[in-house]
């Protein structure tokens, strides 16, 4: 007698589409994702309940992209953010912008109207993918669902590979609802193609280096994309290169690494941007010569030849002139150079005394807190285990000059969009993608309320993350500009009546409380950090307070202004 | 002055606005356009004129190469250069 075919374990059974996207989360390895459900993308909800992963119920869904979008930079792998048609679907636009501009693995889920209603301006109808085209890597509308598995194993490909970036899948709600058999298994990983590095670039770029006086290694945010710190580490340690580094750059070398000079740009570091200027060579880490960074590009570097390697070919040339080009991952072109070391004494000298006479001081006059003598505190008592997620202002700014990140992983920063609101969600994401990490929001008034619904899931998840809050009654980068470049013309700046924020967020059920005292700073930190819980700091500090350095919008790095710094 | 490109890429939904959104966005006047079934793809013929002088038609080839669904892209003004050295920024 023969067994009975066991038919159930061979055929796959047909299921619908909202159940596929179900299961090709779990299969792609998804421990989390962050959305926000409505009528367009219930059936996906409906299924989500059975679901291996956890779902993050935000509060808007601009949060659960900025949330996913930290996640991701945190963790490597792609975050995964949902939200229904119309509304939904835009709410999440600003955070999809910003994982384009800061090359961030990110994968946006929307439910849309049904097929046949899809062009007839139904309710709650976008076109999400069209409005979304020019700030993805890809995307897609599925039509069958029997496409879903295979296009989602796609997706998160392309997000995550060469120069990452954000996805979109819209899934029309007959999709999801449709019964399929998936039209293919699972497919399996594409094969890794191996980069192929030109090796007479990589001449060029050694013989530019060996013919070198004044050589500077300019560190970007590619670097950690790469996971290349390391190698850039070995590099600059056995070739004694001085280096500068972007906003998205900082961490990859230590602060107190002798030849770092710190951040370069508009509120760079005057050692940086002199470095800049001075230099006969700059050695292009994953950078794309962001105007914040080069400021007055023209006069950017005037004297140097530049090597420039990118995983994305299409950043090189793009704003200047390569004489050596090499299109790969910083990791692999990196080991591969090995350049004849010129005599750099003198320069490095030059560099290391412009670095000493240069750095900030934080014994400013007054009893009022000095807002970048409290982050450097910040960071200094987090140590190792410090990630800061950051808003979008003076605070930010300040973060980026005082704080001391150990690796470029501590600094989350919303760099290529500056999308106030990104700080609490981007926390958010943060501490959930590594528990055990410091993660500290830093945020201003202005951007803390652009998304301070999240409390509510802080509250909700118990998700310990501390806020520290820089309240300076205004909009204050704005503030700065008025006054500098807009003859104290101040229009719209003025946030005196900010509601009582301590008191706020104990209404959402969180920690809360106030320094407004120099002498409060140690202590107010080591109780933020201490907590348990979520918890808010709610500074109080000097509205007139400026940025310093500072180049003006178009004006030559070598223009800075120094205001009181220096 | 014009410039021509020839691109061969898939027939995707969005693909063609996905083509003609990047060549305008990244500063150039579409002057000339012609799209025609090849079976497997779409051949789109296009000529482009740059909007100010700091456009570089060889940065352009290469963010069209980038975009998912591209087979191929050719243009009159030399063969769009996959790993060499951009000629157009100063
Ligand atoms: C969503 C968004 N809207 C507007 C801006 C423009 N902007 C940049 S910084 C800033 C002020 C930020 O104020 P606040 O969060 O209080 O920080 P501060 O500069 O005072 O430290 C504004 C309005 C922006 N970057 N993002």
């Amino acid at each position: 007698m023969t067994a009975a075919r066991p038919v159930q374990q061979t055929e796959p059974q047909p299921t619908t589409g909202a159940r596929l996207v179900v299961e090709s989360l779990e299969r792609l390895g998804v421990e989390v994702v962050f959305g926000y459900p409505g009528g367009a993308i219930m059936p996906v909800y409906d299924a989500l309940t059975s679901a291996r992963f956890k779902h993050i119920l935000v509060r808007h869904e601009q949060a659960a992209a900025f949330a996913a979008d930290a996640y991701a930079r945190v963790t490597g792998k792609p975050g995964v953010c949902l939200a229904t048609s119309g509304p939904g679907a835009t709410n999440l636009i600003t955070g999809i912008a910003n994982a384009m501009m800061d090359s961030v693995p990110l994968v946006a889920i929307t439910g849309n109207v049904s097929s046949a209603l899809m062009g007839t301006d139904a309710f709650q109808e976008i076109d999400i993918l069209g409005a979304t085209l020019p700030m993805v890597k890809h995307s897609w509308i599925i039509r069958d669902p029997a496409d879903i598995p295979s296009i989602f194993k796609q997706a998160f490909h392309i997000a995550a590979s060469g120069r990452p970036g954000p996805v979109l899948i819209d899934l029309p709600k007959d999709v999801q609802v449709g019964a399929a058999v998936a039209s293919s298994p699972f497919p399996p990983d594409p094969p890794g193609t191996a980069q192929r590095i030109d090796p007479a670039q990589v001449r060029r770029a050694e013989s530019a280096i060996g013919a070198a006086q004044r050589p500077l290694l300019y560190i970007g945010g590619g670097v950690r994309i790469a996971g290349a710190v390391e190698d850039v580490r070995a590099f600059a340690h056995k070739t004694r290169i001085p280096a500068v580094s972007t906003l998205q750059g900082l961490g990859v070398l230590p602060v107190d690494w002798p030849t770092n000079l710190g951040m370069i740009g508009m509120h760079g570091l005057r050692a940086a941007n002199d470095a800049v200027q001075a230099c006969d060579l700059l050695i292009v880490l994953g950078a794309r010569f962001d105007d914040r960074a080069t400021g007055r590009l023209a006069s950017f570097a005037p004297n140097a030849r530049v090597v420039h390697i990118d995983i994305d070919a299409a950043e090189i040339g793009k704003l200047r002139h390569a004489d050596a080009a090499i299109t790969g991952d910083v990791r692999i072109v990196l080991p591969q150079l090995n350049p004849r070391m010129p005599s750099i004494d003198p320069w490095i000298k030059q560099c290391a005394a412009s670095k000493a006479e240069t750095a900030f001081r934080y014994d400013a006059p007054g009893d009022g807190v000095y807002a970048p003598a409290l982050l450097n505190e910040l960071s200094k008592q987090a140590g190792d285990a410090f990630v800061a997620a950051c808003d979008v202002g003076q605070h930010q700014m300040w973060a980026a000059q005082h704080c001391e990140f150990s690796s470029p992983h501590a600094h989350i920063t919303s760099g290529g969009l500056g999308a106030m609101g990104f700080g609490v969600p981007a926390g958010i994401g943060a501490k959930l993608a590594q528990p055990n990490a410091h993660v500290v929001t830093i945020t201003g008034d202005g951007s803390f309320i652009m998304n301070i619904q999240e409390l509510a899931t802080l509250r909700r998840y118990k998700i310990p993350l501390k806020i520290v809050l820089l309240d300076n009654a205004s909009l204050g980068l704005v503030r700065q500009w008025q006054e500098l470049f807009f003859d104290r013309n101040y229009s719209e700046i003025n946030l005196s009546d900010n509601p009582d924020f301590a008191a706020v967020a104990q209404a959402f059920g969180i920690e809360a409380f106030r320094i407004s005292k120099r002498e409060e700073v140690g202590a107010g930190i080591a109780r933020l950090l201490a907590a348990k819980g979520p918890c808010l700091a709610h500074v109080l500090i000097d509205a007139k307070e400026n940025v310093w350095p500072l180049v003006p919008p178009g004006k030559s790095n070598s223009e800075m202004m120094h205001g009181d710094s220096q | 002055m014009k410039d021509a490109f020839l691109i061969q890429i898939d027939h995707a939904e969005g693909s063609l606005q996905r083509l003609v959104g990047l060549i305008e966005r990244r500063g150039f006047y579409i002057a000339d356009m012609s799209v025609s079934d090849a079976g497997a793809f779409r051949e789109v013929h296009i000529a482009v004129r740059e909007r100010d002088a700091g456009r570089c038609i060889h940065a352009l080839g290469r963010q069209i190469d980038k975009l998912i669904g591209i087979r191929r892209v050719a243009t009159n003004a030399s063969a769009v250069d996959h790993q060499g050295v951009s000629v157009c920024p100063a």
